[in-house]
Parts: structure tokens; C-alpha cells; sequence
């Protein structure tokens, strides 16, 4: 019996499997910077936010976690900054933190939310977050992190509803409508409501606005047996003031082009279509040749620093282990490559 | 401390209050002669296998197979959670490479490739056994990593039987089960109940989040990990098992299994979740009928056995949220059908002692209809997305075995799969079993086979995503080990096996993101397991009345990713898979005296990488999990019934963990059992 209890007792020692507190980190980092939103894995909350410094090269990978000793969330979807608060969407773990840019440290987060994917400040008071799987887009007061009413989009059901980036132009916010949609939304941001929208192609992944006002948007054109359709993705350029396609760009059947994005000075748009594309903004045609070809790189996703012009690119390798970011200069130079997180998928110049 | 003796006080001292001295059922461990080399059955030359005793399988009528295998086996039971989704993995593989079947029907889910083994009550279970790797084509194809057997058999009863066993535990769990029972010289049959419900919402510090204090200005002036219920954990499961065996007694078994499932579980939130659980509703239900009529015609020196059967599946997922109103409005609801027609012969033929010869072949007709999402069209009309398909599945396999001497033995099987109108490659597969010394029994075993799996039919048509261009897994696997047994009747019995196994997987299908924002399977990943499983069984009679016994597993499984680096920032290959371990280990011991017994269950799994390049993380880790459990069961015999009573804990020492990420586990609870068998006569 004495074996049996010495036995026992030796295997209760073994029972050690800590689930770990974080330990809080201080930061102060001043000055330039890319925050990186890593998505994570859908359901395994492992989303998380990198820093980088451009002029260091200095890489601080998990610091959301490291700053606050709680987990990000799952999956990571966008950020903004306001007046040194980073806004970071965070889809499903229904909540937006607001961080302080320097610290890091969390200083407030909105909840009551479907599953957010962008935030978009229209005043200090009064922000909108679209949603997907939600017909409505949500509108926040950001000062008392609060949900303070609703953008109910017409023709549009819960199961399917999806709202995704937004661009202002005036008192219009221009936002795009993606999965299982296509049309962009118009709407007036002093009375919240819907005021025109306009269809394009098959679901319209990305919008940004250049220099000259005019809306960007790609769109992906579905997938093969969607009952919603499949056709060969474009590019359209549309005016703000007007809210007419000026230009449509036609990709071949099966192409994948996502992400748009524009340089600091709004001249130009970048996307990815396996390769790294850009284009004037006044281009009639896409250019014969990428910026960037494919080189066995998957890339997720892409940002231009706005003050020099360097590419970003994100590559998620096998989406489950740390991805790789590769930034170029405007001279196409691998300049730097670092690790992140998991599926790094959009950026935020601070 | 002294809150847990207080409650294991709480828990184990009804057992003292019915001890009456009477007639008490001497329980205990039954030490049987150790069996010699010259017994080993024909039919199971060169398998390495483990099966399961009652003791193992009737242990507890809370648990359900996830449970039973998680401490009795070395295998990789992966577990979300209490009640919900259990898989599980033999040798590095992944669940999809685990064949199971229950009365020797596939109850794979054919559109996800895994069955969900927290879906299965022990209590539904007679015979249980794994087949590791290559001995997995005995029985049917596809298993790369092997297979586990599941079966009923007839209760052996005579007369009337009633037994009804009520479980009471922490959350506010009930379980309860009755079988009735009526048996003669040519009829048993048996009907079977089992009902488990619990609002599940145990308690736990959440260590993944915080909650904010704000001062009048939406400052924050403090903060702390909130401690959290299980929030949107509930479930109901009912099943019901009806078998009735005709045996006419000159060589002909008639049977028919039943066995009905009405499942309604929620799907518990997230650790990072900050949503409130009141505006949300995720749910999963599954109505699932399960048939299988067989004959069994046996004579001297041949057997001839047919199957015939039937499933049907229903299952929906229900993501809703409230809008404000009360009203809670879909954003998912998925929902689909599954029929399944199941045909199946088998025959053996011995000639003589030394040879025999079976053949088999298993027809598996599915027919899915999957309706994920209803969705409006551009036109404005309402459409469907999701697929209707149906998939022929064929396995037929032939055998011969030979024992020329008492010490020797070996066998080849030859099988082809079909799956649609792909047919596999010829499927071979060796073994070869000797007795090295009669001294201690000592045996060796060794087998080597080729094996595929077809994509399953999510893996090729599910929208959007499902990829027809996929490529079937394939893989070599051999085996080797040696085994001894050694005992005295009714004294004491010692067994153990080594096993040395090795496999090569091509082709690994693995749902991965795209850029369009959904899952898309890929061939991708080259895969080389290897390692060793270790199994020990010790049973000793300490005396008249104290009798003891423990069985040991150890596993270790690297399995290391070979394929090409997927992008040149690739650091995944020579890697061990994510969610891999490289170590497990079980013990369960049991000690029992007169009709006291009392078991403690532990089990281990090492520390699991959540990244395909094991790169540590902050917020990755999931460090080695231990996990004990006790119970002390007692048994009374009565002159109108036989009564027990059993207290059983889990999670002995209240540990904090999680078994995946985000996915909180139960700290300490507990559960009482009390059970009545009337004697009619």
C-alpha cells in the first residue's frame, strides 16, 4: 500500500499544466511606425499586433498582449489611428480596442458589436463600424465607447449582410459591400442615412479615394459554383462627386486581385493579383508588367508608406506559423523582411 | 485544501451509508490464466491492437468514448471542451485518418472524413478495440492512421432485466441510464437509454482577458481577469439503443442494432469573446438514426456473414444574434442531410488448423445534401449555397492466413478501394507474428502496408471553397514490436507490448485561408511519423479480499513535416504538426476490496505547438496537460435488487487549462451515480 500512495502522490506532482497570466510590459515608442494586425486562426484566438520601426528595423511582435497581459482577440481585422489612439477591429471576438499608440496600452473598447471588420471616424463623437453577417452598420460614440444607433442597409439580409471599408468624401461616406453584395453604399453622414448606392461587379473587396477624389475598388468576382455568380474581376474607378463608374478594368476569368492601395501622395494605386501591380491613378489601361512579379510568395497583404513610398507586403506562408512582411523601396530594393504573426493581413501607419 | 477534503467527504460518504453487511457482490478483477502463444487467433496474426474491457468501457455512465480513450490509450484524443467536438488520432495522423465503425458500418461523417467521439456513450458500447496503423486494412481502408472498432453484443440475458442508473454531478449535470433486458436460449434482446443534459456553465478565472473599470470620463482606473461562467455551454443528448439477436443454436445469428441520437449542444464562446452571451445564440443539433440487420451463418470450418444498413444524419448550426428587440436573427444557418445505405459480406474459410482464407468487400452508398447559407441573389430571388452529391464508397479485400507451427505465423491481405469512380491502387498489406520464447510468452509482431484516403466530400464540393482537384493522401506504414505476458491464475497477470512504427504520408489535405476570405483544401504537406507506443496491464490478488490492477500507455509520436517549403519564408518543414504531441501517456489504476473499488485515472499529453513552425508565442502556448481523475464505486446485493452507489472527480487538483486555445476547461467537479438492478426471480 506504502507503493501504491507514493505512486499516487508522484503522479500528483506531475499536475502542473498552468494556464499563464501575462505580465505586463512598459513601452514608450515615439516617432514612425507600422502596426501590423496579425489575423490569427479563426477560433483558436491567437490574433495579435506587431510594431515596426522603419528607421530601426526594430520588430516588436505580440505587443498588445505584452502591454496589457491579455490576448487581442481572434482574428484581427483592421486599424486606425485618431489622435493617438489606435482603433483596432477585432471580428470575432466582437470588440474594437482603442490602444494607445505609444504604449500600447488599451484605453477603452467598444462591445455590443455582430462581428466588426472597419471603423471609420466621422467626428470625434461619432464614429461607424461596418459589419459582416449583419445588416446594419453600426454607429458608435467613440468618446463614451458606446453604440449609439444603426445604419439599416435596404435590400440586404442579416445572413448575408456585409458592409466593409469606408471612404469620406464631404459629408458622404462611400462604403463597400462584399460578400454575396455588389454595390457600394453612399451615405450621408449628418442624417445617417442611405442616400444612393451603385452596383459594380461581384463583390468589391477593397475602396480608397485618390488624389483626384475619385473611389477605387476591386472586386473579386465570386468563386466558381457561387449561385451569386462568377465572373472575371475588375477594377473600377468611380467619382465621388458624380457616384458614376468612370473606368472599369477587366481582370481575366479566374484572377484574384485584392487589396488596393495608394501611396502617400495618392497618385498612384497598388494591388495584388499574385504579382505586386501598380498604376497611375490617370492610367487608361493596367500596366503590361507587375511592380513586383511573383516569386513563390503568397502574398496577404500590402500597405505603401505614405512619407517614402516603400511597399509593404505580407506573406502568410501556410497560415500557420508566423508570416513573413517583405518591404521594397519605390526602386523595387528588398530593403528589410521580418516576422510577424500569424496571418498578417492589414496595416496602420502611425 | 480543506474545501476539497470537504467535498470529497461530501461525495464519497454515501457510500459508507448503504454498506449494510449482507450479501455483498464480491466485485473485483478477474486474473484469468495467462493465455499461451498457441492461442493467439488465427484471424489476428501480426495485428497490433488494443481492445477495451468493461472495466474501461462501463466505468462511468457520464463518459462518452472521447473519455474512455483519453485515459485508456495512447492516442491523440483531441477535446474543445466539455461536451463538444472530440476527435481523435492515432501515430502523428489526423483525425480524418481514423476509420471508425460501430457494427462494422463506417460512421465516419462522409462529409467531414472524423466522427465525433463525445457523440458515442460508452454505455452504448460492448466492444471496443484499436487497430494501430497496418492492421487497420484488415478491416477497412482510408485508416492511414488506423481504425477503432466499435460494437454491441447481445446482453446474455435470461429473463426479464431492468437496469437504471441516475448520475448527478457539478453544473447541474444529470445523466441517466436504463437498459432493459429480456434473454432465452434463441432470443436477447435489449433496449437502451441514455439521457445527459447541463447548462455546462462552470466557473473559471479568465486568464485571455480583462475587464475595464471606468471612472465617470471613460478612464480606465482599473482593471482585472474576470472570473467567467462557461458562457453559451449547454447541452441535451439523448440516445437509444434497441438490438434484438435471434440465434437459432444450429449455426445462423440473426441481429438487429438500432441506435438514435437527438443531440442539441450550444457551442460555448471563446476565452477572447467580448460579446454578451444573452445576444447571441450558436447552437448545433443532429438527429442521427443509425441501423444495422445481420446474419451470421457459421459452420465447422467456414463463416458467412452479411450486413445490411442504414444513416441518416440531420444536422444544423444556428448562429443568431439579437437585435435589440428580442428578436434573434440568423447570421449563419447551415443545414444538412446525410443518407447512407450500407451492404456488406464477409466469409472465412479455415482449412484446416493452419490455413485461413476471408474475403470482404463493404458498399457505403452516401447521398449529401449540404444547405449553408441562403443567400439573395442579384436578381433578387432567394439562392441556395451549398451542394447535393452522392459518392459510392466500395472496399473489398481478400486474405490469406498461415500458421504452420505453433510458433509462426503470417498473413497478407490485398485490398481496392473505390470512391465515385476512382478506384486506388492495389492496397497490400503483410504481417508476420513469432513466438520467441515460450518463457514469458514472448512474442514478436511485424507488419507493413500501403494505404489511401480520398478527400471527403466537404474536402471537393463544399461552397465556397471545395477543391475537385484534389489528390487522394496516400501512405506506407510498417510496424514491429514484440510483446510477453506472464501470470499465475487467479494470483497475478502481467502483460506488456513495445512497438517500434513508421509511416509516410504524401498529399496531406489541409484547409487553408484564401484570399478571397475562405477555407480551400490543398494537397500539401509531406508527412514522416514515427515513434513508439509502449502498453502495460498488471493484476494481482493482494490477499483474500484486496486485489489490484493498472494499465500503462506511453506514446511518442514525432511527426515531422517533409513537403517543400510552401514559400521560400517557409520554416515549417522538419517540424513536428501543430496540435501534435510528441509525448502522451496514460495510467489507470484500480484497487478494489470486497465490494469496494476505487480507480484513479491520469493522463498526459506534452506540450502541443499551435504553429507549423514551433516557434513559441506568448499567446500560442499550450503547455503539457495533466489531467486526474478518481471514483469509488460500491455494490450491494440485495434479495430484490442489486444497488451502487459511486462518487467520482475530475480534475482531482483543480487545475487551471485549457486543452486548445481559448477553449477553457473545468476545474474540479464531481458527480454521483446511484444504480438499481431488480431481480425478477
Amino acid at each position: 500500500m506504502r507503493y501504491i500512495a507514493t505512486l499516487f502522490l508522484l503522479f500528483a506532482s506531475l499536475s502542473c499544466m498552468k494556464w499563464e497570466y501575462g505580465l505586463e510590459e512598459e513601452f514608450d515608442i515615439t516617432g514612425e511606425g507600422l502596426f501590423i494586425c496579425n489575423e490569427g486562426n479563426f477560433q483558436y484566438g491567437n490574433a495579435t499586433l506587431t510594431y515596426y520601426d522603419p528607421e530601426t528595423k526594430k520588430v516588436q511582435n505580440e505587443v498588445f498582449y505584452r502591454a496589457n497581459a491579455m490576448k487581442l482577440g481572434d482574428v484581427a481585422q483592421s486599424m486606425i489611428i485618431r489622435d493617438g489612439i489606435g482603433w483596432v477591429v477585432v471580428n470575432n471576438s466582437h470588440v474594437v480596442f482603442a490602444i494607445d499608440i505609444n504604449t500600447f496600452k488599451e484605453v477603452g473598447r467598444i462591445t455590443n458589436l455582430t462581428s466588426p471588420r472597419y471603423i471609420h471616424f466621422v467626428n470625434d463623437e461619432k464614429a461607424y463600424i461596418t459589419q459582416i453577417w449583419d445588416n446594419r452598420i453600426f454607429i458608435v460614440n467613440p468618446k463614451r465607447y458606446e453604440v449609439i444607433g444603426y445604419i439599416e442597409v435596404p435590400n440586404m439580409e442579416m445572413e448575408t449582410g456585409s458592409t466593409e471599408q469606408m471612404v469620406q468624401y464631404g459629408k458622404y461616406l462611400f462604403v463597400n459591400c462584399w460578400s454575396y453584395q455588389n454595390r457600394i453604399l453612399k451615405i450621408d453622414t449628418e442624417t445617417d442615412e442611405i442616400v444612393d448606392e451603385l452596383v459594380v461587379g461581384i463583390q468589391p473587396t477593397s475602396l480608397v479615394m485618390d488624389c483626384n477624389n475619385k473611389l477605387w475598388t476591386v472586386t473579386d468576382g465570386g468563386y466558381e459554383g457561387s449561385p451569386y455568380g462568377h465572373e472575371a474581376p475588375s477594377l473600377y474607378r468611380i467619382d465621388a462627386e458624380t457616384f458614376t463608374i468612370e473606368k472599369q478594368f477587366k481582370f481575366s476569368f479566374g484572377d484574384w486581385p485584392s487589396e488596393v492601395q495608394l501611396n502617400g501622395t495618392k497618385d498612384k494605386i497598388y494591388w495584388l493579383n499574385d504579382d505586386v501591380w501598380e498604376m497611375d491613378v490617370t492610367a487608361d489601361r493596367v500596366p503590361v508588367r507587375p511592380f513586383l512579379p511573383y516569386n513563390g510568395t503568397l502574398y496577404y497583404g500590402l500597405t505603401i508608406c505614405p512619407r517614402t513610398g516603400d511597399v509593404y507586403i505580407a506573406d502568410a506562408i501556410d497560415y500557420v506559423q508566423q508570416g513573413m512582411v517583405y518591404r521594397y523601396s519605390k526602386d523595387k530594393e528588398l530593403i528589410d523582411s521580418f516576422y510577424v504573426g500569424i496571418i498578417p493581413g492589414a496595416f496602420c501607419w502611425k | 485544501m480543506k474545501r476539497l477534503l470537504a467535498i470529497l467527504c461530501i461525495v464519497f460518504t454515501p457510500l459508507l451509508a448503504i454498506a449494510q453487511e449482507s450479501d455483498w457482490v464480491r466485485k473485483g478483477i478477474n486474473i484469468p490464466e495467462v493465455a499461451v502463444y498457441g492461442n493467439r487467433p488465427i484471424k489476428e496474426i501480426g495485428a497490433q491492437q488494443t481492445k477495451f474491457d468493461t472495466i474501461a468501457l462501463k466505468e462511468n455512465i457520464a463518459l462518452s468514448m472521447a473519455d474512455v480513450l483519453t485515459f485508456n490509450s495512447a492516442i491523440f484524443v483531441k477535446n474543445y471542451g466539455r461536451a463538444t467536438l472530440s476527435t481523435v488520432a492515432f501515430r502523428g495522423t489526423s483525425p480524418s485518418h481514423t476509420q471508425v465503425s460501430w457494427n462494422g458500418m463506417k460512421i465516419n461523417n462522409p462529409m467531414l472524413g472524423m466522427a465525433d467521439f463525445s457523440m458515442i456513450p460508452s454505455y452504448f458500447i460492448d466492444d471496443a478495440s484499436l487497430l494501430h496503423g497496418t492492421s487497420s486494412v484488415n478491416e477497412t481502408g482510408g485508416g492511414l492512421g488506423g481504425a477503432v472498432k466499435l460494437a454491441t453484443r447481445p446482453a446474455n440475458a435470461n429473463g426479464f432485466g431492468v437496469q437504471y442508473i441516475q448520475g448527478i454531478g457539478s453544473f447541474k449535470t444529470f445523466d441517466e441510464f436504463l437498459r432493459l433486458t429480456y434473454g432465452d436460449r434463441h432470443w436477447q434482446v435489449s433496449t437502451r437509454a441514455v439521457y445527459s443534459s447541463s447548462p455546462n456553465d462552470y466557473k473559471y478565472r479568465n486568464h485571455d482577458k480583462k475587464v475595464n473599470v471606468y471612472d465617470e470620463d471613460m478612464n480606465i482606473i482599473d482593471q482585472y481577469y474576470p472570473i467567467e461562467r462557461n458562457r453559451s455551454g449547454a447541452y441535451r443528448d439523448f440516445h437509444l439503443l434497441q438490438e434484438v439477436y435471434y440465434n437459432t443454436g444450429a449455426g445462423d445469428r440473426i441481429g438487429l442494432n438500432a441506435w438514435y441520437i437527438d443531440s442539441n449542444r450550444e457551442l460555448a464562446m471563446l476565452t477572447v469573446d467580448h460579446g454578451d452571451h444573452t445576444d447571441f445564440d450558436n447552437r448545433q443539433r443532429e438527429n442521427t438514426f443509425r441501423g444495422v440487420v445481420s446474419w451470421d451463418h457459421l459452420r465447422d470450418s467456414w463463416k458467412l456473414g452479411t450486413k445490411a444498413g442504414y444513416i441518416y444524419t440531420w444536422m444544423a448550426y444556428d448562429y443568431k444574434r439579437d437585435l435589440g428587440n428580442g428578436v434573434m436573427a440568423h447570421m449563419t444557418r447551415s443545414r444538412s442531410r446525410i443518407n447512407t445505405i450500407y451492404g456488406q459480406v464477409d466469409s472465412e474459410y479455415y482449412i484446416g488448423e493452419k490455413w485461413l482464407f476471408t474475403a470482404n468487400i463493404a458498399l457505403h452508398q452516401h447521398l449529401v445534401e449540404s444547405r449553408d447559407k441562403s443567400i439573395v441573389l442579384q436578381d433578387g430571388n432567394k439562392g441556395i449555397v451549398g451542394y447535393i452529391k452522392g459518392r459510392p464508397e466500395l472496399s473489398g479485400s481478400v486474405s490469406a492466413k498461415w500458421r504452420p507451427t505453433d510458433r509462426f505465423g503470417t498473413s497478407i491481405v490485398l485490398r481496392e478501394d473505390m470512391f465515385g469512380k476512382e478506384w486506388t491502387p492495389l492496397i497490400p498489406a503483410l504481417f508476420v507474428d513469432g513466438v520467441l520464447s515460450e518463457r514469458g510468452n514472448i512474442i514478436a509482431k511485424a507488419s507493413l502496408s500501403r494505404n489511401y484516403r480520398f478527400p471527403t466530400l466537404n474536402d471537393l464540393y463544399f461552397l465556397p471553397g471545395g477543391n475537385p482537384d484534389l489528390r487522394s493522401e496516400s501512405g506506407w506504414t510498417y510496424d514491429g514490436g514484440v510483446s510477453f505476458a506472464v501470470g499465475k491464475e487467479g494470483i497475478y497477470s502481467l502483460s506488456g507490448s513495445a512497438t517500434w512504427f513508421e509511416s509516410f504520408i504524401k498529399d496531406w489535405i489541409i484547409w487553408l485561408p484564401t484570399p478571397k476570405g475562405f477555407f480551400s483544401p490543398e494537397n500539401i504537406k509531406d508527412v514522416h511519423a514515427y515513434g513508439v507506443e509502449l502498453k502495460g496491464n498488471l493484476d494481482i490478488a493482494l490477499g483474500q479480499e484486496w486485489q489490484m490492477g493498472a494499465n500503462a500507455t506511453f506514446s511518442w509520436t514525432p511527426s515531422i513535416n517533409c513537403g517543400e517549403p510552401r514559400t521560400p519564408a517557409d520554416r515549417s518543414v522538419g517540424k513536428q504538426l501543430p496540435y501534435v504531441p510528441e509525448y502522451s501517456s496514460t495510467i489507470t489504476g484500480r484497487l478494489s476490496w470486497r465490494s469496494w473499488s476505487f480507480l484513479y485515472k491520469w493522463c498526459y499529453y506534452s506540450e502541443r505547438f499551435t504553429m507549423s513552425s514551433n516557434d513559441l508565442s506568448l499567446t500560442g502556448k499550450l503547455p503539457p496537460y495533466f489531467m486526474s481523475n478518481i471514483s469509488l464505486e460500491r455494490t450491494v446485493s440485495l434479495k430484490w435488487a442489486d444497488l451502487s452507489l459511486k462518487g467520482a472527480v475530475n480534475n482531482l487538483f483543480n487545475e487551471e487549462y485549457l486543452s486548445v486555445l481559448s477553449r477553457p476547461m473545468p476545474g474540479i467537479n464531481f458527480e454521483i451515480f446511484i444504480g438499481i438492478t431488480p431481480k425478477f426471480n
